[in-house]
């Protein structure tokens, strides 16, 4: 596997979570993210049910430019620099 | 609140001022003082106008650039088609430039901007940053590459010249601009010329990274705009932002002339000047 085909699938996998990472943070107050995402919010809290709108664009933002590279490190002319002649 | 009078002068400057490498966030923290109206820039009231005049400028900008837009568009759609961002191919190249320098700013801004301003919106450390604008302005216009592009070929294909990594470093300068005093545009431009930019190229790089990070900031928060906080200041805002798009247009098309043969340099020395008089002013209790 060459450099750039596992620079790819890195790209596509960190792309995956932060997707995920971006679903979750839209769709869950700030008390109920799990405990290691930044914004996460205890009991007491100003910002106990707040959404952590941004955090979601911010990560929806880095998952596509993680796609938009895979895609174009798997692209033909990537490929055809990288195939052995 | 705001009244129409305030609105209109905040909306001139604020036109500006944006485009003008001289912080349009500090003016609009020192003004208010200066002036002794009752307006800070965390007040709801405040980021609601902002909205609107933000938004104004950014449609200009997009509407001043439209067919250049139009031309990296399609030349990103054309890349992602081919998988491939081909060497002469100098719109899609110029657009996923903009792209990899707007990325980094995007992020700061949607995670710091709101930190940011509720430890420097003051008039005191807004004119200090004021003064370190014009001496970064200053400085880069002192350290820029000596040999400055000025062959036959377009400015697009000048800019599109840069590595990604310099895209990315120019792109990210922009961040400066988050702390009252400092001018994004001028951190951006600065930044382009430590490049190898020249300072026509630089300031058309840095209204073409300007469009998107303006108003997607400025759409982001339109629902401040259209809520609570926008109520009484709608008609106020709708005055300051028609005229913001005026001033803004008019200090485009004069920047991108002014750049063609001029400098940092006289946009630096008013900065160092008016952040130096405004600090000793402000610190002596004016």
């Amino acid at each position: 596997m060459t450099s750039s085909r596992i620079g790819a699938a890195f790209a596509l996998l960190g792309g995956c979570v932060l997707l995920v990472v971006a679903v979750v943070y839209a769709a869950e107050p700030a008390h109920a993210l799990p405990s290691f995402f930044p914004g996460h919010a205890g009991g007491g809290s100003s910002e106990y049910g707040h959404h952590h709108l941004k955090h979601a664009i911010a990560a929806f933002a880095v998952a596509l430019a993680a796609f938009a590279y895979a895609w174009f490190a798997t692209g033909p002319k990537a490929n055809a620099a990288t195939t052995p002649s | 609140m705001i009244s129409y009078l305030q609105a209109a002068i905040l909306g001139l400057l604020q036109g500006i001022a944006e485009p003008f490498p001289v912080s349009s966030l500090g003016h609009g923290v020192i003004l208010p003082r200066l002036l002794g109206w009752d307006i800070h820039q965390n007040d709801d009231f405040f980021l609601a106008f902002l909205v609107a005049t933000h938004l104004a400028t950014a449609l200009v900008l997009l509407g001043f650039f439209l067919d250049d837009w139009k031309r990296i568009v399609r030349g990103l759609l054309r890349s992602l088609r081919a998988r491939e961002v081909a060497g002469d191919d100098h719109d899609a190249r110029l657009g996923w430039l903009l792209v990899v320098g707007t990325i980094p700013v995007g992020l700061i801004g949607l995670l710091a901007e709101k930190p940011l301003r509720g430890v420097f919106a003051s008039p005191a450390s807004a004119a200090a940053f004021l003064l370190a604008n014009g001496v970064m302005l200053l400085l880069a216009e002192r350290l820029r590459r000596r040999v400055v592009q000025t062959d036959s070929r377009g400015s697009d294909e000048r800019i599109a010249g840069m590595t990604w990594r310099q895209a990315g470093l120019v792109g990210t300068a922009q961040a400066v601009g988050l702390v009252p005093g400092f001018s994004r545009s001028g951190a951006t431009m600065s930044a382009g010329l430590l490049a190898g930019l020249s300072n026509e190229d630089a300031a058309r790089f840095t209204f073409l990274l300007a469009t998107p990070i303006i108003g997607a900031a400025a759409l982001l928060k339109v629902p401040e705009l259209l809520g609570s906080a926008g109520d009484g200041v709608r008609g106020p805002a709708l005055l300051g932002a028609a005229c913001a798009a005026l001033t803004t247009y008019v200090a485009v098309r004069f920047l991108l002339r002014f750049f063609e043969t001029n400098r940092l340099t006289p946009f630096g020395i008013y900065c160092v000047g008016a952040g130096l008089l405004l600090t000793i002013g402000f610190a002596a209790g004016a």
